[in-house]
């Protein structure tokens, strides 16, 4: 108990699990000049992502439409109301819901296989990760060129190769059909999305201690039984982030769908975030667009805290 | 640590009067001369060349107005001026196509050329043609671009075929109906091999300007407050079509989402005998074909006459532009009836100076340019240019539609209730 009755000149103890700082002065200089050295990378952050934010948020309570000498007049939640009543954007944004959520669970599937098959000693092993990560490092709208001529019904490869193994008689138009369009652009989100989700995956992978694994095995535990119970449990963590920036990730995709169909055929593939930029860009009601942008976040905020609640009371 | 404190406050230092000078320049020294942005969206080859030579002749020409090319693309245009107008640095001079100028005009962003627009240029081109570019604007109606190339709908057809089928090559005099029509291409349907390809991925404005062969406008104004009307003249062209994808099967359905120029491999490769086109494409064909492949340009089809809606490529100045009277002399030069053929031909399309359209090169029947130069009697004012929110009907609500109806997933019944429901809906948010 002696530590009690020490120190009698200091002025405040020192907090559980913290050192007492003995210079309060010269750690305040230390502060300051630590935020001026923030300042230029700070500046651009405000004024290039937080203040557009916010500029968007208060355009969205305004009547803001293109044009020259525009005035803007605040109009409360009349826009908020307008989205509400606009079966197109709903429909649109079932449209954004189905692809987020088949991309990002077959992205999470593929990306597992991927990442317990890059975690074995395999030969070659450094080759073969880094050829998977290569769709990564490929600009969205690359990607969507690259893939509408996978696609083409004339010349592309994919008709070509399912007519040599007679799985088809005749060439499809994959963007263009109806049928075939949105899954289509899945199978793009899956394959542009895996390598980030592989890579997070196999750094989880390799977390799990071995001698989980080995004990498991002594208790003889089978390999899919070790998978189940010592792998996924151990992963769970990683998975539950990782499909959660996915899932945020996907439905905020834009330049790639734009890039592949534009949103057709027929608006089957019209995302919300296409949705919104044709309301901005083509008809310049920018102050509806930017309650679109604030109504899609509020939704996903609320999808996302619903899935991290449920996965969190599940881990309990 | 305060040496650290000098050398932050000379980081931050060093990184304002970095921004700082970035931010500024561009100043407008009155004893420089001139500089007009001309963004063009030329990208044929030959238009192209035809374009930077004549910018260029300019410069040598004008040494106190001088012209910077900026290039641009049909493909992104609309967003690269939106943000350029809203940015308040948009180009001086723009290329663009009427049916953009309305929504533009109409935002204010492009400056009224009415007074501006140097008589020779005005009497060089025909009222028609001007009627594409006279828009409401801020200030009231006015000309919002100079009309410099028009397009209309031809058929591109196997010469071969059509010899081989015995089927009378139609003149613009005496052009085939839609009827007629209809009839060769079940003729020219011989095994796995159709009459025609009709690519519709985008399908409304090649519908509506159509439909005028029937008389259809989809469109009425009545009191200041336009709706969308389809009926029997409406419908004559989509039924016709869609009869030739469902019931005659005289039209491949695998070309039904394709863009315009995607069919000519099939074309060329004998999968189907005839394919509807814009002028401009004889280029490609021209340019792609295989030796020995004999096409010919068939003239617009009559229904109950041969009237097409015309959109035309116009030059206009930007209403933010510092310069308008020098950008207005520029466009009134490079416009002038020599070098209107130099751009039609780079084109392949109709040139809207008289002047230009008398050029023996444009009225030669090599590669149809005949047909094509004679195809502009035909070429009226489409009436959804004058529609306020037609860019926003056409993508929310025509072209899903259509593209329905083309698929076969609605009946013609459908698709006039739904776009009569819709399209009002939305027309009703530009007519308050």
């Amino acid at each position: 108990m002696s530590h009690v009755t020490a120190a009698p000149t200091a002025a405040r103890p020192p907090r559980a699990g913290r050192p007492a700082d003995p210079s309060p002065r010269p750690r305040a200089r230390g502060d300051r000049g630590t935020l001026i050295l923030l300042l230029p990378a700070l500046v651009p952050v405000l004024l290039f992502s937080v203040g557009p934010l916010l500029y968007g948020i208060y355009l969205s309570f305004t009547d803001a439409r293109g044009g020259r000498n525009a005035v803007i007049s605040f109009v409360g939640l009349k826009n908020f109301g307008d989205v509400l009543a606009d079966t197109d954007f709903w429909s649109s944004f079932k449209i954004g819901l189905i692809w987020a959520v088949s991309v990002t669970v077959l992205q999470f599937l593929a990306a597992l296989g991927l990442a317990l098959l890059l975690n074995q000693n395999l030969r070659l092993r450094t080759l073969a990760r880094v050829l998977a990560m290569a769709p990564w490092a490929m600009p969205p709208i690359v990607i969507g060129l690259m893939w509408r001529l996978v696609y083409h019904p004339n010349a592309g490869v994919l008709n070509a190769v399912l007519q040599d193994v007679h799985l088809l008689d005749h060439n499809v138009d994959w963007l263009n059909d109806f049928g075939t369009a949105l899954p289509a652009i899945i199978v793009v989100g899956v394959w542009t999305g895996m390598p980030q989700t592989t890579v997070v995956l196999l750094a989880g992978l390799q977390g799990v201690p071995k001698e989980l694994h080995e004990a498991a095995a002594v208790d003889g535990a089978s390999v899919w039984r070790r998978f189940w119970n010592v792998t996924l449990p151990q992963l769970r963590p990683v998975i539950v982030t990782i499909t959660a920036l996915d899932f945020v990730w996907n439905i905020n995709q834009f330049a790639m769908v734009y890039a592949l169909t534009q949103g057709g055929p027929g608006g089957r593939t019209r995302l919300p975030m296409l949705f919104a930029y044709e309301e901005a860009f083509r008809y310049g009601f920018f102050g509806y667009a930017a309650a679109l942008g604030v109504a899609i976040t509020i939704v996903v905020l609320v999808v996302l805290g619903f899935y991290l609640w449920r996965q969190m009371k599940e881990s309990r | 640590m305060r040496r650290g404190l000098r050398s932050a406050l000379a980081v931050a230092a060093a990184t304002v009067l970095g921004l700082t000078a970035g931010c500024s320049g561009g100043g407008n020294d009155s004893g420089k001369p001139v500089t007009l942005k001309f963004l063009s969206l030329a990208w044929q080859k030959d238009s192209l060349a035809a374009n930077k030579r004549l910018v260029t002749e300019w410069n040598k020409a004008n040494p106190k107005i001088q012209v910077q090319y900026v290039q641009g693309s049909w493909d992104n245009v609309n967003d690269q001026l939106v943000t350029s107008f809203e940015g308040g640095d948009p180009p001086d001079v723009i290329h663009d196509d009427s049916s953009a100028l309305a929504g533009f005009a109409g935002q204010g962003y492009l400056a009224d050329l009415t007074k501006l627009i140097p008589t020779g240029l005005k009497n060089d081109i025909p009222d028609a043609a001007w009627g594409t570019a006279t828009f409401d604007g801020q200030g009231g109606q006015g000309i919002y671009g100079v009309p410099f190339l028009q397009e209309s709908q031809v058929i591109l057809a196997n010469k071969k075929m059509l010899d081989a089928a015995k089927v009378r090559i139609p003149t613009s005099g005496d052009p085939w109906t839609w009827d007629e029509f209809q009839q060769i291409s079940k003729k020219l349907t011989v095994g796995k091999r159709y009459g025609i390809a009709w690519p519709l991925k985008s399908p409304v404005n090649k519908v509506l300007n159509l439909s005028l062969n029937f008389g259809g406008t989809f469109f009425q104004t009545s009191g200041g407050k336009t709706t969308v009307k389809v009926g029997p003249q409406e419908k004559e062209v989509l039924q016709r079509i869609h009869d030739q994808l469902y019931k005659d099967k005289t039209a491949d359905p695998s070309t039904l989402g394709m863009g315009t120029t995607d069919p000519l491999p099939g074309f060329y490769a004998g999968r189907y005998a005839m394919v509807p086109a814009g002028i401009y494409l004889r280029q490609q064909v021209v340019e792609q074909a295989p030796s020995g492949f004999q096409w010919v340009t068939i003239p617009p089809l009559k229904g109950q006459t041969t009237q097409q809606g015309a959109i035309s490529q116009t030059l206009s100045v930007a209403a933010d532009s510092k310069h308008p009277k020098e950008a207005m002399q520029f466009i009134s030069w490079f416009l002038n009836g020599q070098h209107q053929v130099d751009l039609a031909k780079g084109d392949w399309l109709i040139p809207t100076s008289k002047t230009a359209a008398q050029d023996p090169t444009l009225t030669t029947d090599k590669y149809g340019w005949n047909v094509a130069t004679a195809s502009a009697k035909s070429l009226i004012l489409a009436p959804y240019l004058k529609v306020n929110g037609f860019d926003e009907f056409k993508s929310k609500v025509a072209t899903p539609v259509l593209q329905s109806y083309f698929a076969n997933k609605i009946t013609i019944d459908q698709l006039a209730q739904k776009l009569t429901q819709d399209g009002d809906k939305v027309l009703e948010r530009y007519n308050k």
